[in-house]
C-alpha cells in the first residue's frame, strides 16, 4: 500500500517534470526584430566571467543587507525567541550605518550586473518550455525585488515617500525575503554557470579601445566608494566634510542633534508646557505621578548616547535624567526582571509608545531625560522628558513621555 | 553539487512564498507595494537600461577609440551617482519647521562630484597620452 502510494508519488513527479519540459511551439521568426535579433547587443565585453564577479559581489552586499534589516525588524517586532543586549551602546549604530551603506553602495553593482544579462532578456525563443517560463519568472521577481529594495532605501533616507504607494517599512521588509529567496533560487539554478565561470580563467576580450572587464569592475567599484564617501558622513562624523550627499549632519538640528519628528508634527506642542504635566509610573505596587520637580529631585545620572536612526544617520548626545530602573522600584516592580511600556502624549501615531525590554530596563545607561547637552531638552526632542536606552533604533526612543507602566517580564 | 543546489532552490522558494504571504496578509502593504514592484521593472528594464545601451553606441560612434573607456567608465560612475543623489537634490522631503532634515546644498553636491569624476578622468586621459606620446623619431643622416 505504502509501496503503490510511493511509486505513485514517483510516477506523478516524473510526469510532472516531462509535461514542464515539453517543449513549445517557437513563435514565428517574423517576430524577431529590433533587440530580439542575433547579435543586437555588439559589446563583447558581456561574459559569464563578468556576471559571477559582480553577481558574487552584489550576494554578499544582499546577504549583508538582509542580515542587518532582519536585525533592525526583530528589535522593533521582537518574536518571542529574540533577545537584543543593551550593550555594546553603539551595535545598532554599526548594523544599521552598515545596512544603509552596503545598499547605496550595491546602486553600481547592480546597474553593472543586468547590463551585463540584458540581452538575454531578449533571448530566442522567449520561453522553451514550462520549466523555462518558471525560471524566467523567478528571474523578473529577482530583478524586481532588488530594485524595489535599491530604490525605496534610496527614496526613504531622502525621506521621499509619495511615489510609494504602500508604508516602507513593511513594504521594504516583504520585499527583502522575495530579493533573497529569488536570489537563493537563481544562485541554485546557475550554480554550474557560476562554478566555471570564477574557475576558469577567461581572456578579457574587447574590441580596441572598449572599457575592459577590469574597467569596468574598476569603475563599479569607484562608484561604489564615490557613493559611500558622500554619504557615510550622516554615521560617520570625521567624514561630514567629504559627505556632500549625506541625507543628514551629526552635529545639525536643535542642540546639536538631528531631529526626524518633531513637536509639531507630532502635535503635541500645547500638551508638552501644560503647567499640570505629570509622568505617570505604574507598577505592580502603586501608581505615582510625577511633577518635573518630583523628578528633578531624583538622583540625576548623565550619560552618552547616539540616536541611531533606522534611515542610517546618528549623532551622539550627553543625556541627563532619572535611570528608568529607579523609576520602576519606584513603582514597585524588580527592576532587573521588568519591562516597561513607554508612552508618550502623541494621541496617535505608530511611534507613539514602545516596550522596553529587560535587557534595557535593567541597563543603568537606560534613563528618561530631561536635559540635552546640560540644557533642557528642546520641544524637538521630547520635552519634558523622553527615553534614551543605549543600542536601540532612534524611533523606539520614545519622545515626550506621558506615562510609564512596569510589569514583570513575560 | 546537486544536493547544493536544490537545497538553494528549496529555500528560496520558501522564501518567496513565505514573502508572497506575508504582504497579502499585511494590511500595511497593500497593492502598491506590487505595482511599485512592476514599476521599477519596467522604468529600469524598459527605459533606463535602453537608454545606457543606446548612450554607450553613440560613444562607440562619436568618441575617438583612445577616449572610448575613459568617458564610458566616467558615465557609469556619474550615472550611478545621479541615482542616488536625484532624490536628496529634488528635496522633496524638507520640511518647513525642520532644518536638520537634508540640510545640504545637494545640486551644488553633485556637481562638486560630477566635476571630481570629470577632471580625474581628464586627468587619466592627459597622463595616457603621454605615457604613449610617440618617440622622438631621430632625424635621418
Amino acid at each position: 500500500m505504502v509501496r503503490d502510494l510511493a511509486a505513485g508519488i514517483v510516477g506523478l513527479a516524473r510526469r510532472g517534470h516531462a509535461w514542464l519540459n515539453t517543449p513549445l511551439p517557437p513563435p514565428p521568426a517574423t517576430l524577431r526584430r529590433g533587440p530580439l535579433r542575433r547579435g543586437a547587443f555588439e559589446s563583447r565585453l558581456r561574459s559569464p566571467r563578468l556576471t559571477s564577479l559582480l553577481g558574487s559581489a552584489l550576494a554578499v552586499a544582499f546577504t549583508v543587507c538582509f542580515v542587518t534589516g532582519l536585525i533592525s525588524h526583530f528589535i522593533q517586532h521582537p518574536p518571542s525567541w529574540f533577545v537584543w543586549p543593551s550593550r555594546p551602546v553603539n551595535l545598532y549604530r554599526v548594523t544599521q550605518g552598515v545596512h544603509v551603506a552596503t545598499g547605496l553602495a550595491s546602486v553600481p553593482l547592480l546597474g553593472a550586473k543586468l547590463w551585463s544579462v540584458y540581452p538575454r532578456l531578449f533571448g530566442w525563443p522567449p520561453v522553451r518550455n514550462l520549466a523555462h517560463m518558471i525560471e524566467r519568472a523567478s528571474i523578473a521577481a529577482l530583478v524586481a525585488a532588488a530594485l524595489f529594495q535599491l530604490i525605496s532605501g534610496i527614496l526613504n533616507i531622502a525621506r521621499w515617500y509619495a511615489p510609494m504607494p504602500f508604508f516602507f517599512t513593511a513594504g521594504h521588509y516583504w520585499s527583502a525575503w522575495l530579493a533573497i529567496g529569488a536570489l537563493l533560487t537563481h544562485i541554485g539554478v546557475k550554480l554550474p554557470i557560476i562554478r566555471t565561470a570564477l574557475t576558469r580563467p577567461t581572456p578579457d576580450r574587447v574590441i580596441d579601445g572598449g572599457l575592459t572587464r577590469r574597467g569596468l569592475l574598476g569603475a563599479a567599484g569607484a562608484a561604489a566608494g564615490i557613493i559611500t564617501l558622500a554619504t557615510a558622513g550622516q554615521t560617520i562624523a570625521p567624514l561630514a566634510p567629504v559627505s556632500v550627499l549625506a541625507p543628514r549632519r551629526p552635529r545639525s538640528g536643535p542642540q546639536n542633534v538631528p531631529v526626524n519628528k518633531t513637536a509639531g508634527d507630532a502635535g503635541v506642542r500645547n500638551a508638552l508646557f501644560d503647567p499640570a504635566y505629570r509622568l505617570t509610573v505604574a507598577g505592580p505596587a502603586r501608581t505615582v505621578r510625577l511633577a518635573l520637580t518630583d523628578l528633578a529631585a531624583l538622583p540625576q545620572h548623565t550619560v552618552a548616547l547616539p540616536i541611531s536612526c533606522v534611515e542610517g544617520w546618528s549623532s551622539i548626545g550627553t543625556w541627563t535624567g532619572v535611570r528608568l530602573r529607579d523609576l520602576v522600584v519606584l513603582a514597585g516592580a524588580d527592576p532587573d526582571d521588568a519591562e516597561a511600556y513607554v508612552e508618550s502624549l502623541e494621541a496617535r501615531g505608530r511611534y507613539r509608545a514602545t516596550t522596553v525590554p529587560p535587557t534595557h530596563v535593567r541597563d543603568p545607561y537606560t534613563l528618561i531625560a530631561m536635559r540635552l547637552g546640560g540644557e533642557p531638552l528642546h520641544p524637538d526632542h521630547g520635552y519634558p522628558a523622553r527615553l534614551i536606552a543605549p543600542n536601540r533604533p532612534g524611533v523606539l526612543q520614545t519622545k515626550w513621555v506621558s506615562r510609564i507602566t512596569a510589569r514583570s517580564a513575560p | 553539487m546537486k544536493t547544493v543546489r536544490r537545497a538553494l532552490i528549496g529555500a528560496g522558494v520558501l522564501s518567496m512564498t513565505y514573502a508572497a504571504i506575508g504582504a497579502l496578509a499585511d494590511p500595511d502593504v497593500k497593492g502598491g507595494a506590487l505595482l511599485f514592484l512592476i514599476g521599477v521593472l519596467i522604468a529600469h528594464d524598459a527605459i533606463l537600461l535602453p537608454l545606457v545601451v543606446g548612450v554607450g553606441a553613440l560613444i562607440g560612434r562619436f568618441v575617438p577609440l583612445r577616449r572610448r573607456a575613459l568617458v564610458r567608465a566616467a558615465l557609469l560612475i556619474t550615472l550611478a551617482v545621479t541615482i542616488v543623489a536625484v532624490p536628496l537634490v529634488l528635496g522633496a522631503g524638507r520640511a518647513a519647521d525642520n532644518p536638520s532634515l537634508l540640510p545640504l546644498n545637494y545640486g551644488r553636491g553633485l556637481l562638486g562630484i560630477y566635476g571630481a569624476i570629470w577632471v580625474s578622468a581628464a586627468l587619466a586621459a592627459a597622463a595616457r597620452a603621454w605615457k604613449e606620446r610617440p618617440a622622438r623619431t631621430p632625424s635621418a643622416p
